[in-house]
């Protein structure tokens, strides 16, 4: 199976700052399901950060979806990040933009028909359990219903690769376990690759995973 | 109500920008005119010994633009010499007369230089500028010209920091969107498109509100106006083409702003 991210001696960390991940040597394939942990201020967000090209290896190389992170073209990035689903802990929703809008904003910026995007909307929000709150704003959802919202959104365009930055952080369980239902379903069913930072690896999961995790020198290993 | 709050903030500042453009625009038209008439309606004396030519006085001073001989003959029927011997011969004993036009609405300096050149001719006898009420005009037209340039540049000013104010407005209502549409993949035309729709919304009713006033000053107060200069000029003051030229100022004052603010949102 093709590598849909690979990582060679890759060392991140931003600028006049200390090295945050030091030579890291791993690959995720199409389909895996990963999950990265390691305490806090290890540097997990910034390695999540470096696969949608926030930010760029100070040395070494990243492989994302084909292509080279390290001075990646603006067009470049903007494309690559088209196909991909992020999640983030503060769901960056846009607050002034309904539900719905929110929800079909990758298929807006890609420029799908408005009957494609309602569509989508209706059966997206179906899934995270919505239906009926397309036309609230964010600001009139709960916590949970919010990140609910960012998932269908990172779900919309069928990304190849969904990448998480501690999905289910600060929500009650009804919500986190709708938001892993998803994930799971979207790597089973769809062969979406899934990328998860978290602080903890959900007690029940349906299906195989990779386990990585960062020490506090900025070291990546992989648990079997 | 909520439209014309999000849209009052720009249209405000704009058109105190457009109102000081246009000004500029009108007062430079009406001014020029005067500005003509002033210099059509002034000339310099010259009394000299022998004939000249446009060339002679060109060559001792640039700004000369045209020369008128005056007869003398006209000169003795004015002080009424009739007698034909007597004035045949007092006219072979005058000097040459000529009265000289110069190329523009020049400052007293210019003038002083122009009569300082003429001076250092042998032939020229006599030089009488008209000076000092050459210089209440060009001092009363000076100051009028200063005082609405500086009002026009404080207006402008203005505008300028209410627009800085707004940019500083924009940016916080509109970065959190821009911000999540680079995350997703959006262009910088597609980040900044609402912005962009907007802003021209703005540009729009801002170039029509300025024309406006300025139509409405030139149909309901100019034409009824008893001052001389504005009467003269009512067409000049208001044309559909400063409609354009508003609409293209206002557009692009808009675009550099939303382009600045589009450009200081940062990724986080």
């Amino acid at each position: 199976m093709s590598n849909v991210i690979t990582a060679n001696n890759l060392t991140l960390g931003y600028e006049n700052d200390e090295e945050i991940i030091k030579d890291a040597n791993f690959s995720i394939k199409k389909g895996d399901f990963v999950f990265i942990t390691g305490p806090s201020g290890s540097g997990k967000s910034t390695l999540l950060k470096s696969f949608y090209g926030n930010l760029s290896p100070q040395e070494g190389s990243l492989v994302v979806g084909g292509l080279d992170m390290i001075d990646i073209k603006k067009n470049k990035l903007q494309e690559l990040r088209s196909h991909l689903g992020i999640v983030f802990q503060d769901y960056k929703l846009i607050n002034e933009w309904t539900v719905e809008k929110n929800v079909v904003l990758p298929l807006w910026i890609s420029g799908y028909s408005a009957e494609v995007q309602s569509t989508q909307a209706k059966r997206l929000l179906h899934h995270v359990k919505l239906s009926g709150k397309e036309e609230k704003y964010p600001m009139e959802l709960s916590g949970g219903e919010q990140q609910r919202v960012g998932v269908a959104r990172a779900l919309a365009k069928n990304p190849f690769l969904i990448l998480a930055d501690e999905p289910t952080g600060n929500l009650d369980e009804y919500s986190s376990n709708v938001i892993w239902d998803l994930m799971e379903n979207a790597c089973h069913q769809l062969d979406t690759t899934v990328v998860v930072v978290t602080h903890r690896i959900p007690m029940v999961f349906n299906i195989p995973y990779r386990h990585f995790t960062i020490d506090e020198n900025g070291s990546v290993y992989e648990i079997h | 109500m909520k439209f014309i709050k999000t849209h009052i903030s720009l249209i405000f500042p704009l058109v105190a920008i457009l109102l000081g453009l246009e000004f500029f625009i009108v007062f430079d038209r009406t001014t020029d005119s005067f500005e003509k008439s002033l210099q059509n309606g002034y000339s310099m004396m010259i009394v000299s010994k022998d004939e000249m030519s446009i060339d002679d006085f060109k060559a001792w001073d640039e700004h000369i633009e045209k020369v008128e001989e005056l007869e003398k003959s006209k000169i003795l029927e004015r002080l009424k010499m009739t007698e034909s011997s007597k004035q045949k011969s007092f006219e072979a004993s005058l000097p040459n007369f000529y009265s000289l036009k110069l190329d523009g609405y020049l400052t007293l300096e210019e003038l002083e230089s122009v009569k300082n050149n003429l001076k250092k001719s042998n032939n020229i006898l006599t030089i009488e500028s008209f000076q000092s009420s050459y210089q209440s005009k060009y001092e009363l037209f000076s100051f009028i010209k200063s005082a609405f340039q500086t009002f026009i540049f404080f207006m402008s000013i203005i505008g300028f920091f209410l627009i800085v104010k707004q940019m500083e407005v924009w940016n916080f209502l509109h970065a959190q969107r821009m911000k999540v549409m680079e995350i997703f993949g959006a262009s910088l035309f597609l980040r900044s498109k609402i912005l962009i729709n907007m802003a021209l919304i703005d540009a729009i009713i801002s170039a029509i509100i300025t024309s406006g006033v300025f139509y409405f000053i030139q149909n309901a107060w100019v034409r009824g106006s008893q001052i001389e200069i504005l009467k003269e000029n009512v067409d000049r003051m208001f044309t559909y083409s400063d409609l354009f030229i508003l609409l293209f100022a206002s557009i692009f004052v808009v675009m550099i702003a939303v382009f600045l603010v589009v450009i200081n949102v940062k990724e986080e």
